[in-house]
């Protein structure tokens, strides 16, 4: 369970993140919405401190994530992966050791810095790949792949980590309609398989109603909606979206245009 | 898709994985050359630092943290002969500034007998550029020395030889910068039916001009730097000073020396950095 | 289209072109002379504190070519390349009579390849290890970014030979000091445009490896260093080549290499030595240019396929 107690963040003095109250109980699949610069990306990376938070408390299983240095920090990061829009891999390495990067947290200094991955590990990395259906790119360079390929690499590396919460910052913004949808599906398998916490930014509406449990809506910073995706009306999201609405349901439907076999609604789950 | 921990994957599984991916774990050849070149590296180095006799630096330790003292500690500040030292910096700035336009008056003529557009005979144009190549291949300091031996101590030995390392460096940038520019514009000119010397006037002399400024005065710049060693072995400027008070044990003043080179050299940088802009913009480099 | 003519003023467009013109011409000139005389100034001034007067060139000008002169080989055809004759000597004239030392000085352009060879390892070992430490986007610690670019200033500030000069006098004569005076004004050069490379890194792949729970240390390793090692190596390569021409010189201070017999040469004779040993070395570092240079064009070659 990942309770947030008044989590807030500023920026000088513009405030991006209004303290924060809520909780997200284990194995939910989680949608965070808004306009850009609603403060979603904040919040998300306050959760594995890629952004210090300025203020408030944030409990993973009763631990206190915010008070965390050093090597915990860093084991805490390990034990919550994260997705970003522009993949975040490194270009120059090949796919295999973009994904086996991911297991760098259980390394020591030499073996890091020297680049020496075990068999277990590379095998480790191969069997994520393919769950991905990526192995066969498995040495090509990064750079060389495409958006969708990429950020699927990306969710590999993240698997290898063998998270317990899976943060995903617009993890499709950056990608075609069919890529989008492949990435979603992924994280989604993730979620029902490996029952997974998946916290997600998104930037589309249907996106966000078609693959999550709850929604959070965000603006100017402040959660101004909490709720399953019945709950999220045509009227609350163009007040979530404000001006930006037009723009947040056209990229909707072509988003979700290319949508042949529809995933299986979950079934109702508890949201608290 | 099915979910697989850390822990479970066995001896059965990397097999498998081996089997379909064998490039997947390592190369051995590739594996073996790697780590074959980073003991070649660090062989060297060891047997080189050896050959180096590393062993002096453990030796010297209390010299060398006497020498560090002296450097640190200033003492007798009233004696230290200000007048002398910046008159040594002065003659050092003065003598960068003279030998780099010498250097650049020269260079021009050279470039364009050097640049493949401008100097059609090849036999002519490799004798240039190897003649240009003596001037460059011998450092600074060594024509300083040479200079010294011909007209003995002094700063016109130094102008000389900044002259002269000046030249061939610039002249190699300038005939580059000439080879480099745009053959339309100098179409151009010459479909107006411009003689060769309107060509270069109005054809070359506008595409190259900002180019050349902003590599003198780089030129300038790096000339005071090297000049102030040229005193080294007699060729004028603050080098003179330095090694003087060096050999008389002096260490506090030669710190103090370096310092203000430092800081006077800071100051060249950044008005040269303002003339650049001033000609040239941001472009010209 | 409103004519100038219209403006209620009985100028034509050319003289009011021609007013502007000159009014632009005189406003240039202005500066430029001012500019010009300033010029002018620092000239006289320069030529003065430097005592480059006329008559000094012109007593000096002579007695240049009249040692250049002198420091030529004369070389004769017909024993050119004769051997040594009974006595064990090389006939005047010929090759072997000039080049007499020749593997006094092939030793001692080894030594300095060598020198030039280590100071260039550790110089861009240490470089590298900085330059993390200096990047703006990459210091661990505010604090030490500031420490670390102090310090490389310093180390390429102050010329390798003055460096030479100090560390002959704490490590006594011979190539180790030359060795640690060109890593010193080495690892200064590389450490700054090591960190300007850094600086211009890309920062997502260093998020993403924070985010797997990567130290520091990890960051640079995956997050940076692939980005940069091209460059890293270009540059490196480069530097050998001034490194190679700097310790050729240090010897002038006691330092090793071939700078100190260029220096005892050029300073006690003035004979064909002279030119012999400076035509060895003109030959060295044109050939490693060469060398390196290929070295590098095919490195960047490589890079712009992918």
């Amino acid at each position: 369970m990942l309770e947030f107690k008044g989590l807030t963040k500023q920026f000088n003095s513009t405030v991006a993140v209004k303290p924060a109250t809520f909780t997200i109980p284990d194995g939910q699949m989680v949608g965070i919405i808004g306009r850009s610069g609603a403060g979603k990306s904040t919040l998300l990376r306050m959760i594995n401190r890629l952004n210090e938070p300025s203020g408030g408390q944030m409990l993973f299983q009763g631990r206190d994530i915010t008070a965390l240095k050093g090597r915990e920090l860093r084991q805490w990061r390990n034990e919550c992966a994260m997705v970003f829009q522009q993949f975040n891999l490194v270009g120059r390495l090949n796919v295999l050791t973009n994904v086996m990067s991911g297991r760098l947290f259980h390394h020591g200094f030499a073996s890091s810095m020297m680049g020496i991955f075990t068999a277990k590990e590379r095998a480790f990395a191969i069997r994520a790949l393919d769950r991905l259906g990526m192995a066969h790119v498995a040495l090509q360079q990064t750079d060389t792949l495409s958006g969708g390929q990429m950020q699927r690499v990306a969710i590999a590396r993240a698997l290898v980590q063998e998270p317990r919460i899976m943060l995903a910052d617009e993890p499709i913004a950056s990608l075609d309609p069919l890529n989008a949808k492949v990435v979603m599906d992924a994280l989604r398998a993730i979620n029902r398989e490996d029952g997974l916490t998946v916290i997600c930014n998104l930037h589309t509406l249907d996106t966000a109603r078609q693959y999550c449990d709850r929604i959070i809506g965000m603006q100017d910073g402040v959660i101004v909606f909490d709720g399953t995706p019945k709950d999220l009306t045509d009227r609350a999201a163009r007040e979530i979206y404000g001006a930006e609405a037009e723009e947040a349901f056209s990229e909707a439907m072509t988003s979700t245009a290319l949508r042949p076999q529809p995933v299986a609604q979950p079934e109702a789950r508890v949201v608290n | 898709m099915s979910t697989l921990t850390f822990h479970a994957i066995s001896d059965a599984d990397i097999a498998a994985a081996r089997k379909r991916h064998p490039k997947a774990f390592g190369d051995p050849f590739v594996a073996t050359l790697k780590a074959a070149s980073w003991a070649f590296v660090i062989v060297y180095l060891i047997w080189s630092l050896g050959f180096f006799e590393i062993g002096k630096l453990l030796a010297a330790s209390d010299r060398a943290w006497a020498l560090i003292t002296r450097m640190v500690v200033w003492q007798d500040m009233a004696t230290w002969q200000y007048a002398n030292i910046y008159k040594g910096i002065a003659q050092t700035i003065a003598m960068a500034f003279v030998g780099t336009l010498l250097g650049t008056i020269f260079a021009l003529g050279l470039a364009f007998l050097a640049a493949r557009n401008t100097m059609p005979v090849g036999l002519f144009r490799h004798a240039v550029r190897r003649l240009l190549d003596v001037f460059r291949g011998i450092d600074q300091i060594v024509w300083g020395l040479v200079f010294v031996r011909a007209v003995g101590l002094g700063p016109l030995a130094g102008v000389l030889a900044i002259w002269i390392s000046d030249m061939g460096n610039l002249a190699k940038l300038y005939s580059e910068a000439i080879e480099n520019i745009d053959r339309k514009q100098v179409e151009g000119v010459r479909a107006t039916g411009a003689d060769t010397g309107r060509i270069i006037r109005y054809g070359y002399l506008p595409q190259i001009l900002p180019v050349f400024i902003s590599l003198s005065l780089y030129s300038f710049e790096s000339s005071t730097r090297s000049a102030t060693i040229l005193g080294l072995v007699g060729a004028g400027g603050i080098g003179m000073i330095i090694i003087e008070r060096f050999r008389a044990g002096l260490f506090d003043q030669v710190a103090f020396v370096v310092l203000n080179v430092l800081i006077v050299i800071a100051i060249i940088d950044w008005g040269s950095g303002l003339i650049r802009k001033r000609f040239i913009g941001e472009r010209g480099h | 289209m409103a004519s100038v003519t219209t403006n209620g003023q009985d100028r034509d467009p050319v003289s009011l072109f021609e007013t502007h013109r000159r009014q632009m011409i005189r406003d240039r000139m202005v500066v430029n002379i001012t500019l010009g005389v300033a010029f002018l100034g620092f000239l006289l001034w320069s030529l003065w504190i430097s005592r480059f007067t006329p008559d000094r060139l012109a007593t000096g000008l002579p007695r240049i070519f009249e040692y250049f002169g002198s420091v030529m080989p004369t070389l004769q055809w017909d024993v050119l390349f004769d051997g040594r004759n009974e006595a064990g000597r090389f006939p005047p004239g010929s090759i072997g009579y000039w080049y007499n030392d020749f593997w006094k000085y092939m030793r001692l352009i080894w030594e300095t390849i060598l020198m030039a060879l280590t100071a260039t390892i550790l110089g861009t070992g240490l470089a590298v290890a900085l330059s993390f430490i200096a990047a703006r986007n990459c210091a661990p610690f505010p604090w030490a970014g500031v420490l670390a670019r102090r310090f490389l200033e310093f180390c390429r500030g102050v010329p390798e030979i003055l460096f030479a000069l100090v560390l002959v006098f704490a490590v006594g004569i011979g190539p180790l000091a030359g060795v640690l005076a060109i890593t010193i004004h080495a690892t200064g050069a590389l450490g700054k445009l090591f960190s300007e490379v850094n600086e211009n890194a890309s920062m997502r792949p260093v998020d993403g490896i924070k985010a797997v729970g990567g130290s520091w240390f990890e960051q640079m390793r995956y997050g940076v260093l692939p980005q940069v090692l091209p460059n890293f190596t270009s540059y490196a390569l480069w530097r050998f080549e001034i490194n190679v021409r700097a310790s050729a010189v240090v010897g002038f201070v006691g330092a090793g290499g071939i700078g100190a017999e260029l220096s005892h040469t050029i300073s006690f004779y003035s004979d064909d030595r002279v030119t012999a040993v400076l035509l060895l070395v003109v030959l060295t570092v044109t050939a490693i240019d060469l060398l390196s240079e290929r070295a590098r064009h095919s490195l960047i070659g490589k890079e712009s396929l992918k």
